[in-house]
C-alpha cells in the first residue's frame, strides 16, 4: 500500500509531470486566445529532435533548450498564420502540423546522425536541491530536489493565472477567445494578440518537447513523445482552461505514468505492455467523466473574419 | 467558361501547385543528402512504376492506404475526425490473426473469408468505443481515437512478443497463420496480392453508400450541419455511432488484409503510420472516394519510391510524411487565397 | 444651418463579392441632433454604419468630420474620431463582468489592471446618463436591457461625439423602448450627435429630429421629422404603397386541439427551471402567438415541443397523440414541424443543394427501398416549391449562396411540406420574419396564415409585438418560464403586454 504514496514515486511523478504542465500551459495560452492547436504532438517531436541534436553538437543545455523553443515558436506561428491570416480549418492545419512535425523530427535526426550501431546519448539536466527546503521530510524529496525545468513549470502556473486575471493584456487575451469581434470594435488588434499567444504557447510547447531528451533520457528516438502532446490537450480540458486545474490534470496523468513505471519494476505478474497501456486508458476514462460541463472559450477554433456578414 | 468548369480548373491548379511544392522540396532534400536530383527522381519513378515487382509493391501499399483513406473520409463526411485508423488496423489484424490461429485445424473452405470478416468486425468494435462516446456523451473522438492507437499498439506488442510469438522467427512476430486462411496472390512472381481489388471494390461500396442511400444522405446532412440535422429529425446519435463503426471496420479490413495477404502473420509495425497518412489522403481527396483513390495511388508511389531512395541515398522513410504534410499545407494555402478573391 | 455639419458621409460604395450593398449612400449629421436612419431590412443601414464605425471598409466615397476629410479604415480610427457604435447583436463577452467589458482595450495603462479606479470612472459616466449598472455582474447573467446599457456605456467610455445605435429597441419591451429613446434625447440635448437605425416608422416619427431613408443601398431622402408622415415614409422605404395584407381568417368554433401542452417543465441552468408549468393549446385554424423578451424560456419551450429538448414534467400532445418522449422524427411524422429562429445554425445545410434542403426532414417519408437517394427524383421534387415560393435558384444550387430571405423561403417550404404530410398540420415558427424585407415578410406571414386556412394550426413565437398582434387569434405572454397571460385578439394592448413581458401585473 505504501507503494502508492512512496516519496520516490511522487518525486518521479512531478518529474514526469513537467512536460505535461509546460505543454498544457502553452496550449492553454493558445486556446484562451481562440486558437485550437491539435499539432502539439508534432511540435514537441521537432523540439525534442532539435534539442537533442543541438545538445550533441554544442554540449550546452541552454543552447539546446533555446533551439527547441525557437522550433516550437516557428511551428506555432505557422499554425497561427493559417488560422488568422488565411482563416483555414484549424483542425486540418493542426493535423498537418502533427504529421509535419513527426516526420520532420525523424528526418532531422536521421540526416544528422545517419546510420549508427551505437545510439548517441548526452548528459541530462541535473536535479537541483533547494538549500534548506531539500532537507524537509517527505516534501524535501518530492518537491525540492527536482531539475530546473520542473521548478519553472510549477512557478509558471500561478504566474499565468495571475497574468490572466490581473493584467490588461491577460484580459484582452481572454476576450479574444470569447468574442474577437467585441475586441475588434474597441480597436484592439485581435490578430496581433493571437500571433502573440501562439508565440508564447509555442515557446512553452517547444520547451516541453526539449524536456524529454534533455531532462529524462539523454537520447532521442522516434515516438518518444508518446502521446504527451495529445495528453496536453486533455490537460487543458481537465483544467477547464485554468492554469491551476490544468496542473492538477497533468499531475494526475503523471502519477499514472510513474505508478506504471514502479509497478513494472516491482511485479512480473502483469505483462509490461498492459502497464504501459494504463495511462492512456486512464486518460480516456478521466476525459469521459469530465466532459460534461467543460465550457471552452466561445470563439475557440473559429476563424475571425472582420467583414463576415453577421 | 462556365462557373463549374472554372471551379474544376481552380481545383486542378491547386493540385498542380501542391505537386510542384512537393517536387521542389524533394529536390532540395535529395540535394542536401548529396544525391543527384535527376537520377534520384528517375529511380524513384522507375522503382515504383517501371518494374513488375515495384508496381506490385505499389499496389500492395495502395491497399491499406486506400482503405484507410476511405475510413477517414467516411467519418469526415459526417463531420468527425477518426485519427485512430492505425489502432483500428491493429485491432482488425489482431482479430484476424486470433481467428486464424484459433481455427488452425479447421477445414472450412472459406476460412480466409471468415478470418477477414472477423478482422472487419474487430476494427468496427474497436471504433465503437469512440463512436459511442461521441454519439451519446459528446466526447470528442479525436482524443479517444489517438489514445486507443497506443492501446492497440501495446496490445499488439504484447501478443507478438508473448502468447502468439513465434520463437524461431524473431522478437515481435507471431506464428504463421494456416495456408487456408491466406488470401491469394495476383501475381506470385511480381508479389502483388488480391487486396487491391478488395480495396477498389470498397471504394465503390463507400461511394454507393454515401451518395445513393438514404443513410448516406443523412450522414452528409449531419456532416454539413449537425444541429440542423437534428431539427430535420435525423437520429444523429445513431448515425454517429454507425459511421464511426463503419470507419473502423474499413480500417480493420485493411489490417486483416495485411495479415492474410501480405505477411501471413501479425507483426509489430504492421502499420508504419498508414493511419496518419490516411488523414492527409482524405483531406487531399476531399473525402470523396474518387479523390481518395487517386491520392492513395500517388501516396503509394511516394512510399515505394522513397524506399528505393532510402537504399540509394539514405533518405529516411519519414521524409514521405514531411512531403505529405507540405502538400496539404500548400493546398490549404491555395484554398485560402481563392476564398479571399471570390470569382 | 450655416456651420458645416458635424459629420457627412458622401457617395459611399460597398460591395460584397457580386452583391452591391451600398450605392453612393449619403448621410449628414449635425451636433446635438437625434437622427433616425430608416429603411426596411436589407436596405443597407447597418452596412453604412459599419463603414462609419470602421468595421467595414468602403470601396468608394468620403467621410467628413467638422468639414475635414477623414480616413476610417478600422475600428481604432473611428474611436479616434470619437465615433462609437452600439451593435444590434451585442458585442459583449458573456464570461466577463460588465466592468471588464467596458474597459477592455482601454484599461488605463500599466502592467496591472486597476479595477477599482476604472470602476469609479465608469460608474460616474453611467450616472451622467441615468443608468444604474452592477459593474461586477457577469454579463451573461444580465437582462437584455441591462446588456444594452453596458454596450452604451462601453461606447461612451471612450469619448464620443457621434453615437450610433443599430435597431436598439428590438430587444426591449415597449416601456423599456420609451425609456431608451428618452435617454437618447437627453444625450442629444447634451451635444452628442445620435443616430439610431430603425425599421419601425412609429418609433422614428415619435423620437427623432430628422430622418434619412435608405432603400436598396441608396439614400432616398433626408427630411425633417416634423415635416413628414407615415405614408410618405413608407413610400420612400419601399418605393410603392403597400398595405399589410396578411391577417388571420375569422376562426370557426372548433374545439379540436392540434397541440396540447400540459404543465410542462423544462430544466434550466442551475436550480431555476427555464419553463415552469406551461399550459396552453393550439386549435384547428388558429394562430397562437407567444410574446416575451428573448431569454424568458421561449426557446426552451419551443425546443421541448419540437423534441430537441427533454421535459422534466408534463405532457405534450399532437393531434391527440402523446409525444412527450417521442424523438424529433416521430413528431415530424405526426405533422409537427419547426421553422427555427437561427436559419443558418439550425435550419439549412449550406453545402447541400436547394433540392436536398427542401427534402431533408421529409426524406424518411419519401425515400423508400435500397439506394433510395435518387438525385434526379429529388431535383424533380424541388421544381414545384422553387416556382411556388419564387426562389431565385436552381435545384442544384448550394443553399449557402442564397440570401437570408430566400433561405427562409426554403425553410418555410420545407416546413409546410412536412406539415402537409402528417395527420396533423402544426407549424411552430420562431421569429420567422426576422431580418427579412417587407415583401418576403408579407409572403412568409401569408404562408403561415395559409396553414390555418387549410385546417392546420400555428404557434408563432416572436419578439416582434406588432407582428404578433397582427397575426394571432390568441396571444400568450411568457415571463421567466411561466405563461402569465392568454389574451384574445381584440383585447390586445401593446403597453399592457409589454408590462406583462417584464413581470408587471395586468
Amino acid at each position: 500500500m505504501t507503494l502508492f504514496v512512496d516519496p520516490e514515486l511522487l518525486r518521479l511523478m512531478l518529474t514526469m509531470a513537467a512536460p505535461l504542465v509546460l505543454a498544457g500551459l502553452g496550449e492553454l495560452i493558445m486556446e484562451r486566445s481562440g486558437l485550437l492547436n491539435v499539432g502539439v504532438e508534432g511540435m514537441m517531436a521537432v523540439a525534442a529532435a532539435c534539442a537533442f541534436l543541438t545538445m550533441l553538437k554544442t554540449g550546452s543545455l541552454t543552447v539546446a533548450a533555446a533551439t527547441a523553443v525557437v522550433a516550437g515558436i516557428a511551428l506555432a506561428l505557422l499554425l497561427a498564420l493559417y488560422a488568422v491570416a488565411l482563416a483555414s480549418s484549424q483542425l486540418t492545419v493542426g493535423l498537418s502540423i502533427f504529421v509535419l512535425g513527426t516526420g520532420l523530427a525523424s528526418l532531422l535526426y536521421r540526416v544528422v546522425i545517419g546510420v549508427t550501431t551505437v545510439t548517441p546519448t548526452t548528459r541530462t539536466l541535473p536535479s537541483v536541491a533547494i538549500p534548506g527546503l531539500a532537507g524537509l521530510p517527505f516534501f524535501g524529496t518530492v518537491l525540492f530536489t527536482q531539475n530546473a525545468l520542473v521548478y519553472l513549470a510549477l512557478l509558471l502556473v500561478p504566474a499565468l493565472a495571475g497574468f490572466f486575471v490581473l493584467t490588461p493584456l491577460g484580459l484582452r487575451l481572454r476576450a479574444a477567445g470569447e468574442n474577437p469581434r467585441a475586441l475588434d470594435t474597441v480597436g484592439v488588434d485581435v490578430r496581433a494578440l493571437r500571433y502573440g499567444a501562439a508565440a508564447a504557447g509555442g515557446a512553452l510547447i517547444g520547451l516541453a518537447g526539449a524536456y524529454l531528451p534533455l531532462a529524462v533520457t539523454g537520447a532521442y528516438s522516434d515516438g518518444m513523445i508518446g502521446g504527451r502532446g495529445w495528453l496536453s490537450l486533455m490537460v487543458v480540458i481537465f483544467g477547464r482552461w485554468q492554469p491551476g486545474w490544468a496542473l492538477v490534470g497533468a499531475v494526475l496523468f503523471a502519477y499514472t505514468e510513474a505508478l506504471q513505471f514502479k509497478l513494472a519494476l516491482v511485479t512480473k505478474a502483469i505483462p509490461p505492455q498492459v502497464l504501459l497501456m494504463l495511462p492512456y486508458v486512464v486518460a480516456i476514462v478521466v476525459l469521459v467523466r469530465l466532459y460534461r460541463g467543460a465550457e471552452p472559450p466561445r470563439a475557440l477554433g473559429q476563424p475571425y473574419r472582420r467583414e463576415s456578414r453577421v | 467558361m462556365t462557373a463549374l468548369a472554372r471551379r474544376r480548373l481552380a481545383d486542378a491548379t491547386k493540385y498542380v501547385v501542391a505537386a510542384a511544392v512537393a517536387t521542389v522540396a524533394g529536390a532540395l532534400v535529395i540535394a542536401l543528402m548529396g544525391g543527384n536530383v535527376l537520377s534520384a527522381y528517375r529511380s524513384f519513378l522507375w522503382s515504383s512504376l517501371g518494374t513488375a515487382g515495384g508496381f506490385a509493391q505499389t499496389l500492395n501499399k495502395m491497399c491499406p492506404l486506400l482503405l484507410g483513406g476511405l475510413a477517414v473520409g467516411m467519418a469526415r463526411r459526417a463531420g468527425y475526425f477518426n485519427i485512430g485508423v492505425d489502432g483500428q488496423i491493429y485491432a482488425g489484424a489482431i482479430a484476424a490473426t486470433g481467428a486464424a490461429l484459433a481455427l488452425e485445424r479447421a477445414t472450412t473452405p472459406a476460412l480466409a473469408v471468415l478470418v477477414v470478416a472477423v478482422g472487419v468486425i474487430g476494427g468496427g468494435l474497436f471504433a465503437a468505443i469512440p463512436g459511442a462516446l461521441r454519439a451519446w456523451w459528446s466526447v470528442n473522438e479525436i482524443f479517444v481515437t489517438v489514445m486507443l492507437n497506443f492501446v492497440a499498439a501495446f496490445l499488439t506488442e504484447y501478443l507478438t512478443t508473448g502468447p502468439w510469438n513465434d520463437v524461431m522467427a524473431g522478437e515481435a512476430i507471431t506464428r504463421l497463420i494456416p495456408d487456408a486462411a491466406t488470401l491469394p496472390m495476383l501475381s506470385v512472381r511480381a508479389g502483388s496480392h488480391v487486396g487491391i481489388f478488395i480495396a477498389l471494390a470498397m471504394a465503390g461500396v463507400v461511394w454507393l453508400l454515401i451518395e445513393r442511400t438514404r443513410w448516406g444522405f443523412e450522414v452528409r446532412a449531419l456532416g454539413d450541419n449537425a444541429r440542423a440535422a437534428r431539427v430535420a429529425g435525423i437520429p444523429t446519435a445513431r448515425i454517429t455511432f454507425a459511421v464511426l463503426i463503419a470507419s473502423g471496420a474499413l480500417a480493420g479490413l485493411a489490417g486483416a488484409i495485411e495479415v492474410t495477404a501480405l505477411h501471413h502473420r501479425l507483426i509489430l509495425g504492421l502499420t508504419p503510420g498508414y493511419g496518419v497518412m490516411a488523414i492527409l489522403i482524405a483531406v487531399l481527396g476531399q473525402s470523396q472516394p474518387a479523390g481518395i483513390l487517386v491520392v492513395s495511388f500517388a501516396m503509394a508511389v511516394l512510399l515505394v519510391g522513397s524506399d528505393s531512395l532510402q537504399r540509394s541515398i539514405g533518405l529516411p522513410a519519414s521524409a514521405a510524411l514531411v512531403f505529405q504534410a507540405l502538400i496539404v499545407l500548400s493546398v490549404l494555402f491555395v484554398d485560402a487565397r481563392r476564398a479571399v478573391r471570390p470569382s | 444651418m450655416s456651420a458645416p455639419a458635424r459629420l457627412r458621409m458622401e457617395a459611399i460604395d460597398k460591395r460584397f463579392g457580386a452583391t452591391i450593398a451600398l450605392d453612393h449612400a449619403e448621410l449628414e449629421l449635425g451636433a446635438g441632433e437625434l437622427h433616425a436612419l430608416l429603411g426596411e431590412n436589407g436596405a443597407g443601414k447597418t452596412t453604412l454604419m459599419n463603414v462609419l464605425s470602421g468595421l467595414y471598409r468602403a470601396d468608394g466615397g468620403r467621410v467628413w468630420i467638422d468639414g475635414r476629410p477623414v480616413d476610417i479604415h478600422e475600428p481604432r480610427d473611428a474611436i479616434r474620431h470619437r465615433i462609437g457604435m452600439v451593435h444590434q447583436h451585442f458585442e459583449l463577452i458573456g464570461a466577463l463582468s460588465a466592468l471588464e467589458n467596458v474597459i477592455v482595450g482601454d484599461e488605463g495603462g500599466g502592467l496591472q489592471l486597476r479595477r477599482d479606479r476604472q470602476a469609479r470612472a465608469v460608474a460616474e459616466l453611467a450616472r451622467r446618463f441615468g443608468f444604474e449598472l452592477d459593474l461586477r455582474a457577469r454579463v451573461a447573467s444580465l437582462s437584455m436591457a441591462d446588456r444594452q446599457k453596458v454596450e452604451i456605456v462601453k461606447a461612451i467610455y471612450r469619448g464620443v461625439d457621434v453615437l450610433i445605435l443599430d435597431e436598439p429597441t428590438t430587444v426591449l419591451t415597449p416601456g423599456e423602448a420609451d425609456v431608451l429613446l428618452g435617454t437618447l434625447r437627453t444625450m442629444a440635448a447634451q451635444g452628442l450627435s445620435v443616430v439610431f437605425i430603425s425599421h419601425k416608422i412609429a418609433e422614428v416619427l415619435g423620437h427623432s429630429d430628422r430622418v434619412t431613408v435608405m432603400r436598396a443601398g441608396r439614400t432616398v431622402a433626408t427630411v425633417r421629422t416634423s415635416a413628414t408622415g407615415e405614408r410618405e415614409l413608407v413610400e420612400m422605404m419601399i418605393g410603392e404603397r403597400l398595405v399589410r395584407t396578411a391577417a388571420p381568417p375569422p376562426r370557426a368554433a372548433d374545439d379540436t386541439a392540434l397541440l396540447r401542452v400540459e404543465d410542462v417543465n423544462v430544466a434550466g441552468r442551475g436550480a431555476a427551471a427555464s419553463v415552469d408549468g406551461a399550459r396552453f393549446s393550439v386549435g384547428r385554424g388558429e394562430v397562437v402567438g407567444l410574446a416575451g423578451v428573448d431569454g424568458n424560456g421561449q426557446r426552451e419551450l419551443v425546443e421541448a415541443i419540437v423534441g430537441l429538448r427533454r421535459t422534466t414534467a408534463g405532457r405534450i400532445e399532437v393531434g391527440g397523440r402523446d409525444v412527450t418522449s417521442a424523438a424529433v422524427g416521430e413528431r415530424l411524422a405526426r405533422g409537427l414541424t419547426y421553422i427555427p429562429e437561427d436559419r443558418m445554425g439550425d435550419g439549412v445545410m449550406p453545402s447541400l443543394s436547394v433540392a436536398e434542403n427542401l427534402v431533408v426532414g421529409l426524406h424518411r417519408f419519401v425515400m423508400h427501398g435500397g439506394f433510395a437517394y435518387r438525385p434526379a427524383a429529388i431535383r424533380a421534387r424541388a421544381v414545384a416549391p422553387i416556382a411556388d415560393y419564387k426562389i431565385p435558384a436552381d435545384a442544384a444550387t448550394p443553399v449557402g449562396v442564397l440570401s437570408g430571405g430566400n433561405i427562409q423561403k426554403v425553410l418555410v417550404a420545407r416546413a409546410l411540406a412536412i406539415a402537409g404530410h402528417g395527420p396533423t398540420k402544426l407549424v411552430v415558427a420562431h421569429n420567422p420574419t426576422r431580418g427579412l424585407d417587407v415583401r418576403t415578410t408579407e409572403f412568409v406571414s401569408g404562408c403561415l396564415v395559409g396553414v390555418t386556412r387549410a385546417g392546420g394550426g400555428v404557434l408563432l413565437v416572436s419578439s416582434d409585438l406588432d407582428e404578433l398582434m397582427q397575426l394571432s387569434h390568441r396571444l400568450l405572454v411568457i415571463f421567466r418560464g411561466r405563461i402569465v397571460a392568454d389574451i384574445r385578439a381584440g383585447e390586445f394592448d401593446a403597453y399592457r403586454i409589454g408590462r406583462l413581458m417584464t413581470g408587471g401585473s395586468i
